[in-house]
């Protein structure tokens, strides 16, 4: 048995499909495929095949991934990709396959890139700037057991953050994973509430899945 | 682009998948290579609508021609619906994104009463307006409608440029063809119509006058423009030559029949009195065992879908169940896939197809007994007796089911308290036998939920004449059947009775109602099927501006002699086999099935010949 990790892209249209979702369409996905997948084995057998990190709708990625196992050991991965390429949906393709090397829980960060489109772009920087330079950026997140003041200033790494004539384009880890899970959103409320300047997230791009030492997860 | 302005407020809305296409089995086209676009419309949210069978199978049809393209429209839910008024977004198709008041045709499938005010809505979230006289005199943009409710198209005359009476599969492409002809001839869209009106199964409601006598009553129709005098639905001879989709739009969202559905038969022997499906989808034609099975593959590779349900009227009915079915259990167990039988008779199967069945079977049991006395069920012509569903309880309860579903219908004909008694009493000793099982399943009681709907009166049935109870003598049957339960074992819903009144006048409507559905639309009537939607009051309102008594469809008995609004459509039953089984029902005598004896409904002359061989008759 072969266990396969999958690095997919999710884009244009197929960002509106929610996680939910996208399971049922990943296993007709795979029925489609007719690849070897292995199935569980208790009362209700079902393909097994699990995401490692849920992607909320709207966002776009070039780095999903989806871990599965293949019963056929002669299977290349170039032929696991290509078959599954050949029945995705719109917008959803398979990047790369390869062997699963890591565990899930070495799952550490993700980076996102993004536009804020405003009208006053120079007005919108300066805001960003201005939160960024503050020792604490506390944002309210809702847990299981209620809403929590957090803050995220000490996992938040801000990588760029440009002008262009009608946005202010940022890139950013953020801690992703089994432990603590920070959504660009949280950044998103903590600006629109240090600052006036009307701003609309567009373009939420996920672009790569990191380890603890900002080495690619695979 | 529509597309962007579409986008910029999609994560604004519900279940957002809905709304932007995209699904794997959708069918794109170079629309600089279409001649005639289609959009099929559904008067219902996506989540209905995508499960909708006839629909699958004319999307694919038409896509099959390389120069027409037919696209799919659903009615938005109403967070969207506020948003696309907000912001000029017209209603627009699901695969090009373009919006449909550019097409061809806007074709609409009328599947229940209730979603006739959804057909206006989406007319004017499109653009096209909602009266046919008012649209333009150029050959475009033509509304068209099919499916049962067609049957009687009165109360939706003046909304639609024609109807399509009875199976799509061919004429809809006739229609679509001469349309390609005409437009290239650069002719109007009234000349269009007229030519339609000569095809069989096309219905141009304007070509048709309608007089009425002091009383109300229809005293007479006319035609103009060389339309005929009566039309008559299409009908496919041939089920297995007929055309049959092998890949389905595969939804993102959950939709409600999420599934592969593979059509095993079209038609119904059982002549049931009280149902509009076993009367208009007439005569009985199967596919065969061969087909269906290929069609299954076909669609389970294809789509990828673990699931395959039998859609039919009543799937043992098929001549060839028992091999039919061993055959596909077969195949579905062979590759994982669920298959899940609806419409099931469990009673005449061998033992080893019966323990096949139960591995795949895990729904609950489910029984239409519509009524609660023998004799009520013969007046509907419904054979089925108590001693079977005791037989079938009591093989389930000792096969492990601890629950047990039974449908009733109130307000039938001659119905009696005794027959309305009689339903408790049935449930009733349905819990007596689970207790005097052996062994039945241990550690939890029975249950078993009696769902009440009241009886609506359907064109084309032998009970067409008949009038519905009043809401007070509903509640009077309601509050007698709680009453008579005796035991918490026993569960009853029932319907509101306002939804069943609006649904009978609709149903058996004239052309008198199109005002009053325009109006009730007016005042922000819209999914009335949905219970949270349904405004009864604000139909009442529009009933009365319009001068339309809501009781002269409702409650009246139409008389055998009366013109009805439908009698100018041919169904292939006829009026007089219809007051005859009438008749029939009043004396509480049920009429064979069409297996054991010909009812000379009227089918058979249509056709040129029996509907089954005489071998079989004598089964």
């Amino acid at each position: 048995m072969q266990r396969v990790r999958a690095i997919f892209e999710k884009k244009g249209r197929a960002k509106y499909i929610s996680h939910l979702d996208l399971n049922r369409c990943m296993l007709r996905t795979f029925r489609r495929s007719r690849l070897p997948i292995w199935y569980t084995e208790g009362f209700n057998p079902h393909p097994y095949y699990s995401f490692a990190l849920a992607l909320s709708l709207g966002f776009e990625s070039s780095c999903e991934i989806l871990d599965f196992n293949i019963t056929d050991d002669n299977m290349s991965m170039e032929e696991i990709r290509d078959k599954l390429n050949a029945v995705m949906p719109e917008g959803m393709s398979i990047v790369s396959v390869a062997e699963q090397k890591l565990k899930i829980t070495a799952i550490a960060k993700a980076e996102y890139s993004f536009s804020l489109v405003s009208d006053d772009v120079q007005g919108l920087y300066d805001a960003v700037q201005q939160l960024l330079a503050q020792p604490e950026i506390n944002i309210e997140k809702k847990t299981k057991k209620g809403i929590k003041t957090v803050d995220i200033k000490p996992d938040m790494e801000v990588l760029t953050c440009e002008k262009t004539d009608d946005s202010v384009d940022m890139r950013m880890y953020l801690p992703a994973g089994t432990q603590t899970n920070y959504n660009p959103t949280l950044f998103f409320e903590a600006l629109s509430r240090t600052t006036d300047v009307a701003f609309t997230p567009e373009k939420i791009l996920r672009t790569g899945i990191l380890c603890e030492n900002n080495e690619i997860f695979s | 682009m529509l597309k962007d302005k579409i986008e910029k407020h999609l994560l604004e809305v519900q279940k957002p998948s809905r709304y932007i296409g995209g699904e794997v089995g959708s069918i794109i086209k170079d629309k600089s290579k279409v001649d005639v676009r289609f959009a099929f419309c559904f008067p219902d949210t996506y989540d209905i609508g995508m499960s909708h069978l006839g629909m699958k199978i004319l999307y694919s049809l038409t896509n099959e021609r390389e120069n027409y393209w037919c696209e799919r429209c659903f009615a938005p839910g109403l967070d969207f619906e506020e948003i696309m008024r907000a912001n000029d977004i017209p209603l627009y198709a699901l695969e090009s994104l373009d919006p449909i008041k550019d097409f061809d045709f806007i074709g609409f499938t009328m599947q229940y009463e209730l979603s006739y005010t959804n057909v206006l809505n989406m007319l004017d979230l499109a653009g096209i307006p909602i009266f046919a006289k008012d649209r333009t005199e150029e050959l475009t943009q033509i509304v068209v409608a099919g499916g049962p409710c067609v049957c009687n198209p009165e109360p939706l005359a003046d909304f639609f440029d024609l109807f399509i009476l009875g199976e799509g599969e061919e004429v809809n492409l006739e229609l679509m063809d001469l349309y390609h002809e005409m437009k290239q001839q650069g002719a109007k869209r009234i000349d269009f119509l007229r030519r339609a009106a000569q095809i069989q199964g096309i219905y141009v409601p304007q070509f048709y006058h309608f007089s009425y006598n002091e009383d109300g009553t229809i005293s007479g129709v006319t035609t103009t423009d060389g339309a005929p005098q009566t039309v008559k639905k299409r009908i496919i001879k041939d089920m297995d030559s007929v055309y049959y989709p092998d890949n389905f739009v595969v939804p993102f969202t959950e939709i409600v029949h999420d599934r592969v559905s593979v059509e095993v038969l079209r038609g119904c022997i059982r002549g049931c009195r009280f149902c509009q499906a076993g009367f208009i989808y007439r005569p009985f034609r199967e596919k065969s065992t061969d087909t269906i099975c290929k069609e299954t593959k076909a669609l389970c590779e294809n789509t990828g879908y673990d699931e395959v349900s039998l859609a039919s009227l009543s799937t043992s009915d098929h001549s060839d169940i028992d091999p039919m079915l061993t055959r596909l259990i077969d195949y579905t167990v062979g590759e994982r896939v669920n298959l899940s039988l609806p419409s099931l008779r469990v009673d005449n199967f061998s033992e080893a197809l019966l323990n096949k069945i139960k591995k795949v079977r895990k729904s609950g049991l489910t029984f239409a007994a519509e009524g609660g006395t023998q004799r009520l069920r013969d007046v509907i012509n419904k054979n089925v007796s108590e001693e079977e569903i005791m037989n079938t309880c009591r093989i389930a309860f000792e096969g492990g089911y601890s629950t047990v579903k039974l449908y009733f219908m109130m307000g039938l004909p001659t119905e009696t308290d005794e027959d309305i008694v009689g339903i408790a009493d049935l449930a009733q000793r349905i819990v007596d036998l689970f207790y005097s099982i052996e062994d039945r399943p241990k550690g939890r009681g029975v249950q078993v939920s009696v769902s009440c709907a009241t009886f609506v009166p359907k064109p084309f049935t032998p009970f067409q004449f008949e009038p519905q109870d009043t809401r007070e003598m509903i509640e009077h049957k309601q509050k007698l059947l709680l009453d008579s339960v005796k035991t918490k074992k026993v569960k009853v819903s029932y319907h509101d009775p306002n939804v069943s009144m609006l649904e009978v006048i609709l149903a058996k409507g004239d052309r008198r109602l199109c005002q009053s559905i325009y109006t009730a639309w007016k005042k922000g009537c819209k999914f009335d099927s949905w219970e949270e939607h349904y405004k009864f009051d604000k139909w009442l309102e529009a009933f009365a501006e319009c001068g339309i008594d809501p009781s002269f469809y409702a409650n009246r008995r139409f008389e055998y002699d009366e013109i009805l609004p439908w009698d100018h459509l041919d169904y292939y039953v006829t009026k007089e086999f219809l007051i005859r089984e009438n008749k029939t029902a009043r004396m509480s005598v049920t009429t064979p099935h069409c297996r054991l004896k010909c009812s000379a409904c009227g089918v058979s002359k249509e056709i040129g010949g029996p509907c089954f061989a005489k071998s079989k008759s004598d089964i």
